[in-house]
């Protein structure tokens, strides 16, 4: 949820990172709700998606489950450098599902509960990307499928939680469509979105940032992005006094450094790091 | 088995309190009313009727009548995951889940979801009844089951 991605901007923040003080205890506030990561089609969000899940297997040592409809060949791209120095056995923590279909998916989840006896530690967090490739075609069967998925993790979730000591979190990726055919037109609003936010009510935007001239290829050194939090669940988040809420509380950039690594930096410094 | 009884009870107990905080307060005030005086009388005084038609709507008297059939059953399996299953007026089964409101029915996606004019449907409505009044029937399924209920194939099946 939105604490462990606030733990990402902090882990990968050079003006942060010199602190050594990483534990989620010291970010985490009242904002360990469900988060969707939401905005224009691009593989951004999957890089932070997989970011997420190392930082929560290698900061935070719990199991992580990543659903994706379609299987990684390789680490990404943006984040080789990033992974170079990780340790091995954090990765092992992460369980990548590739659940092919919405049924598959659906399957995936729900018998989740099956071998949390048997499991060691069950997982603590549950990432799902590209949500919206599940939903199907039609509108009706998307508001439905959006819905079910959607109420199903979240109640998997609460169900891992009261089986282990670590909370379980829930974070999913979501590909909003555009007004227009113009690249920075505004994004249109989405019904299946409304739906959505009854159940995540943490919102983390990535908008491409077009204001500093031409905008890269996403993905390619020089392409800059802003990240923002928002929804219900981040209300009481702002008006927090911890770093975590602080955080969360910011406008985050995200830049693609010429060595093609992300580098995340707040636009106002003194409230994240006082 | 008494112990195995009693966690069932326990957890189902827990999960309700945490499915009712996606409720308003005046709804939670509301079902706790109704525990209290149908624990005390064994029935629901007029004055607490009025007040569920005024706030869940006609959600209300169709949940009540579902509680009178005793459609509500709390399904548990050996995991320890829990769901209600309620039966609709038309013989169709419905899974609402039990920490987040979710009920596959028409009536959820329109009235609650879409046009957001019902806080419930009558069969997530009538899970909070049964637990509030005590009248919610118990039963056992495996672990294979309890998946096909959560993923919807059970329902896909029949």
């Amino acid at each position: 949820m939105a604490d462990i991605l606030a733990l990402v901007l902090k882990c990968n923040c050079a003006q942060l990172r010199d602190n050594n003080d990483r534990k989620l205890t010291s970010i985490s506030g009242q904002n360990a709700l469900p988060c969707m990561i939401v905005g224009e089609s691009c593989n951004i969000k999957t890089s932070l998606l997989f970011l997420t899940a190392v930082t929560a297997a290698s900061e935070l040592g719990v199991r992580v489950l990543f659903f994706t409809p379609t299987p990684f060949q390789s680490l990404p791209g943006l984040l080789q450098d990033s992974l170079a120095c990780l340790n091995p056995d954090s990765l092992k923590k992460i369980t990548f599902m590739y659940s092919r279909s919405q049924e598959e998916l659906l399957q995936d989840v729900a018998c989740l509960h099956e071998s949390v006896r048997q499991a060691a530690v069950p997982p603590a967090l549950l990432i799902v990307d590209r949500l919206d490739l599940y939903l199907g075609l039609q509108r009706e069967e998307q508001a439905a499928a959006a819905v079910h998925l959607s109420a199903l993790l979240i109640d998997t979730a609460s169900f891992l939680t009261r089986n282990s000591e670590e909370p379980c979190r829930v974070i999913v990726s979501f590909d909003m469509e555009r007004q227009g055919q113009m690249p920075w037109e505004l994004v249109a609003p989405d019904p299946v979105l409304s739906i959505l936010d009854r159940y995540f009510s943490v919102h983390c935007t990535l908008d491409q940032d077009r204001h500093s001239g031409a905008p890269s290829p996403p993905g390619e050194p020089g392409d800059a992005w802003q990240i923002y939090f928002s929804g219900a669940g981040n209300t009481v988040a702002n008006s927090g006094s911890n770093q975590g809420d602080q955080i969360l509380g910011c406008l985050w950039k995200l830049t693609i450094r010429p060595n093609g690594t992300m580098e995340f930096s707040p636009t106002s410094m003194e409230s994240c790091v006082n | 088995m008494a112990e195995g009884q009693t966690k069932i009870l326990n957890n189902w107990n827990g999960e309700m309190t945490e499915m009712s905080s996606f409720l308003p307060a005046v709804a939670e005030e509301l079902l706790r009313d109704v525990k209290k005086a149908y624990q005390e009388t064994s029935q629901i005084p007029d004055d607490l009727l009025l007040a569920l038609k005024f706030v869940f709507g006609p959600s209300a008297l169709q949940a009540l009548d579902l509680v009178d059939q005793r459609s509500v059953t709390c399904l548990s399996s050996p995991s320890g995951r829990t769901v209600f299953q309620v039966v609709g007026g038309s013989g169709r089964l419905y899974a609402c889940y039990t920490s987040c409101h979710y009920c596959p029915c028409p009536a959820f996606a329109f009235s609650v979801l879409r046009k957001n004019d019902s806080l419930l449907c009558k069969h997530i409505l009538a899970a909070y009844l049964c637990q509030a009044m005590g009248l919610s029937q118990q039963e056992a399924v495996t672990n294979q089951q309890m998946s096909d209920i959560l993923s919807g194939k059970a329902g896909r099946g029949t």
